[in-house]
């Protein structure tokens, strides 16, 4: 959709795998199959800049 | 320490006064029974009650409902049939893409898709479409064996089918079918469940509801009770597998009718007796009693039938005809022998069964039913008491057995509607008519009920709402004093006072002090701490043993015999069986029958002397609580049964097996004499009280703030607060220690100063220390949940997230955003902050041309979410939680957290109800402190003690001050002070004298700003 997406990890509520999605993925785990996913919590430093 | 064992009978003098067998006799200690307690709520537990009536439900009541109505016939061809043979539950499931896919109850509480039935009002049906495929419940499967006949009527074939699934029921948390039963502390961690959970409520679209504990007025038993113009009534609700029905037998004007209501007036209860075949005016006379007054009190209900010129059982039938009600549905039968005897038959006095037309059994009953009447009349006090709780019955469970028993009927109506149709539509082509089952009535219907808490049966027309509740998350007590929450069985009656008050009869069974203030008051009870709620017990071999104990069948006595002196009546749950020549012996058999463990520890016996009756149950719902048996006033739970308990070697059970303990119902509670300490006991006493402190419940802090449960911050509540630093109370209770307050505790402990300071204090306002709360004192987290669902429409159109645009106008707000458009975890966010930059389409009614993900940007509007919140303060993103259900419907929850410290006004409390809010919070350095430099977190005013008296407060100043400056928890239980469960007020004097302190808790406080002295 847009021209160089920032990747975003979730991680899986079960394993603890990362993932990554794109738009209209199916919320689920690729290592597991897990439905729970959360996002990661990342530092952020260079956004507070912008 | 003369006062350990009895005293010397006082004249001592000479060899002839001594009692040389007192002398010898071993000094009675009481033993210390507290261990039996921990080890009933292993057994039992707080929430067991509905944890038992779930798995009763689930293991046998639910065979037996589909055992009741297994077989179904097509109208048409009643050789084609469908036949359940087993029913079962299987595992908590949910289905995805057609395969089962285990669940667990925290991805149930996770996983909600509450939000779904959107705002921007489309298709109503559309929305109840996506909203029952959409729900995410902590349910499996029911699972039937059937056999049914497949092909044309030249050619039938049988086919049997194992594992059909006919419907998913709602599984209770820990119950037998739950995937957390029988697990220990590690795998419920591991299954991200909080180990000490109670369990026994349900998870529904990722809510947790419980099915409230329901009172109501005992069924089956004959209740004496004044109408509203004074009249005396006798009142049965008859409650059947079938059917449920209230007959009520009136004395008014002297003259006994009958109310019903299949007959629109009143009819005269003489007539149906004739009608019942009773023709012989004498052998009523009989039944009743041949006492004169009696017959007195019948004579002018005899004139009355016989003016009317009813002799016969043909005339009295034919006058009931013209009083029935007319009923629109005219069955064969009852046009063949009338409809005034079928209604006789099935409705009057239903759960009295009349087989092959015998009605002799209604007859006796409706005899008893008018000499219990008639003995209120004569003499008042036999009079029932309707708020007298021994007639009242709490039941979890029969709520969802009906329920679903009603549900399995219409299911049950689904299949005979659904199956032939399709056979006769295909002509008798091979078809599966398996596949006709619909599985959504049963999985509907009870989902439905479960999440509104409306409970409708049409058949037994009861309409009841608010039975089900949120399971209240403010504090893990208040967690534990919801699950024992007893909803009341009337509407709230607000003017009268008399089913407020507290009754004799609830002693042990619900707690006293535990009811909410206002409207509520009295009404909503909370059940005590050792309470056991029955469930169904089989009613078939108790009744032959009673045979076999000597009770003479009704069958066979005259009317003139029934009420012959020394003789009790044998009621068995509600059933007249016939009578004993010797109730005690048959009474003092029975329980030792039950102590023995022949029959089950829940039957209870009850010999009634003023009415004459023996009243033996072995239903469901009644309330009984255990204690320990006494021969003579003598404990049968010795020293040594005690030590081989906490050794490891004897539990709970083995207590019941080898009849030291037995539980006892309200009723049979009337037979005994207990003793409330092992000291007290006489020679009379029955029975001894395990613990008197049991009579409580556990009330203690519900809307307390500290944990919620060792998941606490994996859930996902909409509003959740957390104290930053709760603490284990110094001054506790061994109730605290029961129920795990120890480990899950909500407050903190104060130093507290009761003086007057500054003003700010009146009106129970305290006065908070400023640098107190700089260290944490009172802080606590506020996390609430915000959902948002990336919708799907009908015309294939769908909300989508974008990249925030960091160039546009409202960039500033959309700071937080990451480039998935969605909050970053960890920000501090702002009111007016944008969480999500979510676009809907303009369009999502009408089919689009063309492929709808290449919608144009013009086609969709903004819908992005702001965040709203007082301004000033910062809250964080905590968690952004993403889950999708198998429509690919994304739902995305947003956690905010924020951390707030006391204000001004903010509400705090002690553990004894003595709340006020904050008046002013001062530095510390105008605090008063103490000669040792000791400075209060608080000042409570001490106006607040003399009118409130509470004793536990001053108590727990004590012990509070003792315990901190010994290192020591002291323990504050109520009656504990006597079995040694608590310490004395001297003892903790001792301690304070011995670290310096005045024994009476009192100190030298300095002014903070003058440096003097008060």
């Amino acid at each position: 959709m847009d021209p160089q997406p920032e990747p975003v990890s979730y991680i899986c509520g079960d394993c603890g795998m990362e993932n990554t999605l794109k738009p209209g993925d199916v919320i689920q785990c690729r290592e597991c199959g897990y439905r729970i996913l959360y996002k990661k919590r990342t530092r952020r430093s260079k956004f507070c800049y912008l | 320490m003369f006062s350990v064992g009895k005293q010397l009978p006082y004249p001592v003098v000479g060899d002839a006064g001594i009692d040389k067998q007192f002398l010898a006799a071993p000094i009675k200690s009481a033993v210390d029974k507290f261990q039996l307690l921990p080890e009933f709520l292993k057994v039992r537990g707080l929430v067991k009650q509905h944890l038992d009536s779930f798995n009763y439900f689930v293991k046998t009541e639910i065979k037996k409902i589909v055992r009741a109505n297994d077989r179904i016939v097509a109208s048409k061809h009643p050789n084609i049939y469908l036949r359940f043979k087993d029913v079962r539950i299987g595992e908590p499931s949910i289905m995805v893409d057609g395969s089962p896919e285990k669940i667990t109850p925290q991805t149930c509480r996770l996983s909600d898709l509450t939000s779904l039935i959107n705002k921007q009002g489309y298709s109503l049906d559309c929305a109840v479409k996506l909203y029952s495929v959409a729900t995410w419940k902590y349910a499996a499967p029911i699972l039937v064996n059937v056999e049914y006949i497949q092909g044309s009527p030249g050619q039938m074939t049988r086919v049997e089918k194992n594992d059909v699934v006919i419907g998913r029921m709602p599984i209770m948390l820990r119950s037998c079918c739950c995937v957390l039963y029988g697990k220990d502390e590690a795998e419920l961690a591991k299954l991200g469940e909080c180990p000490l959970d109670p369990g026994g409520y349900f998870v529904i679209k990722g809510t947790e509801k419980v099915l409230l504990i329901q009172e109501q007025l005992s069924k089956n038993r004959i209740i004496i009770d004044t109408d509203k113009k004074g009249n005396i009534t006798a009142s049965v609700t008859s409650s059947t597998e079938a059917i449920k029905s209230k007959t009520v037998v009136v004395m008014e004007n002297e003259k006994i009718w009958l109310l019903l209501n299949q007959f629109p007036k009143k009819v005269p209860i003489m007539v149906v007796m004739k009608a019942m075949g009773m023709e012989s005016d004498q052998e009523v006379v009989q039944m009743v009693g041949r006492d004169p007054r009696y017959s007195s009190l019948l004579l002018p209900s005899i004139e009355e039938c016989a003016k009317s010129g009813v002799y016969t059982k043909e005339q009295a039938l034919e006058y009931l005809e013209s009083k029935v009600k007319k009923s629109m549905f005219i069955t064969d039968s009852s046009e063949k022998e009338g409809r005034a005897y079928s209604v006789l038959r099935d409705v009057f006095l239903a759960n009295v069964p009349v087989h092959q037309n015998n009605f002799r059994p209604k007859c006796i009953y409706v005899a008893v039913m008018m000499r219990r009447m008639m003995d209120a009349i004569l003499n008042k006090d036999t009079m029932d008491d309707k708020d007298l709780f021994k007639t009242m019955i709490s039941e979890a469970k029969m709520w969802i057995d009906k329920f679903l028993e009603k549900n399995n009927k219409t299911s049950r109506f689904d299949f005979s509607h659904v199956i032939p149709k399709p056979l006769l539509a295909v002509q008798w082509s091979a078809c599966d008519n398996i596949e006709y089952i619909s599985r959504d009535t049963i999985t509907n219907g009870l989902e439905r009920t479960l999440s509104s808490g409306n409970f409708d049966i049409k058949r037994f027309k009861m309409h009841r709402k608010g039975m089900t509740q949120v399971l209240t998350r403010l504090s893990f007590i208040g967690t534990m004093g919801h699950m024992t929450r007893v909803s009341p069985q009337f509407e709230k009656s607000r003017k009268v006072s008399g089913p407020r008050a507290l009754q004799p009869s609830q002693w042990g069974m619900l707690c006293p002090c535990d009811t909410p203030e206002g409207e509520g008051c009295g009404l909503v009870k909370n059940l005590a701490l050792m309470t056991h709620v029955t469930t169904d017990e089989e009613e078939g071999p108790l009744i032959s043993l009673c045979y076999y104990l000597g009770v003479e069948d009704l069958e066979l006595l005259s009317g003139e015999e029934l009420h012959t002196p020394f003789s009790f009546l044998v009621i068995f749950n509600g059933l007249i069986l016939g009578k004993h020549r010797r109730p005690q012996r048959f009474a003092t058999s029975m329980r030792k029958l039950r102590r023995a463990g022949k029959i089950g520890e829940f039957v209870s016996i009850y010999v009634n002397e003023k009415q004459r009756c023996i009243y033996l149950a072995s239903d469901g719902g009644r309330v009984c609580r255990p204690l320990v048996i006494a021969d003579k006033g003598i404990s049968r739970v010795k020293e040594h049964h005690m030590k081989e308990l906490t050794d490891g070697v004897r539990t709970f059970d083995d207590f019941l097996r080898d009849g030291l303990i037995e539980y006892l119902d309200v009723n049979e509670e009337n037979n005994a004499l207990i003793a409330l300490y092992e000291g007290d006991a006489t020679a009379e006493t029955t029975h001894i009280e395990i613990e008197p402190f049991t009579i409580l419940g556990c009330a203690m802090g519900k809307q307390a703030m500290g944990n919620i449960a060792y998941n606490q911050l994996c859930r996902k509540d909409t509003l959740l607060y957390l104290l930053v630093y709760p603490q284990r109370p110094l001054l506790t209770t061994r109730t605290i220690e029961l129920v795990g307050y120890d480990k899950l505790g909500a407050g903190q402990n104060a130093t507290v100063a009761v003086m007057s300071y500054s003003g700010y204090d009146i009106e129970d306002a305290i006065v908070m220390n400023k640098s107190s709360l700089d260290r944490g004192f009172g802080r606590c987290i506020v996390m609430k949940k915000k959902a948002v669902t990336i919708q799907k429409y009908d015309n294939n159109t769908s909300d989508r997230i974008l990249r925030p645009d960091r160039t546009a106008d409202n960039a500033g707000h959309m700071q937080i955003l990451d480039e998935d458009g969605l909050a970053a975890p960890g920000e501090i966010i702002r009111p007016n902050d944008i969480y999500i930059n979510k676009q809907s389409p303009i369009n999502t009614r009408t089919q689009i041309i063309g492929s709808a993900a290449n919608l144009p940007d013009s086609a969709y509007r903004p819908s992005r979410e702001k965040f709203s919140g007082p301004e000033g303060e910062s809250c964080v993103v905590d968690r952004v939680i993403l889950c999708s259900d198998k429509n690919n419907m994304m739902c995305i929850n947003f956690l905010f957290r924020h951390t707030r410290r006391p204000e001004l006004g903010d509400k705090f409390s002690s553990r004894h109800g003595q709340k006020g809010v904050c008046g002013t919070i001062v530095q510390q350095e105008d605090f008063p402190f103490s000669e040792r430099g000791i400075c209060p977190d608080l000042i409570m005013n001490p106006h607040g003690f003399p009118s409130r008296m509470t004793v536990g407060k001053m108590i727990e100043l004590l012990g509070g001050k003792a315990g901190v400056s010994c290192g020591r928890f002291h323990y504050g239980s109520a009656f504990g002070e006597r079995s040694g469960h608590a310490d004395k007020v001297e003892t903790i004097s001792e301690t304070l004298v011995k670290h310096g302190f005045s024994y009476s808790g009192k100190d030298f406080i300095y002014s903070g700003p003058l440096g003097v002295l008060y």
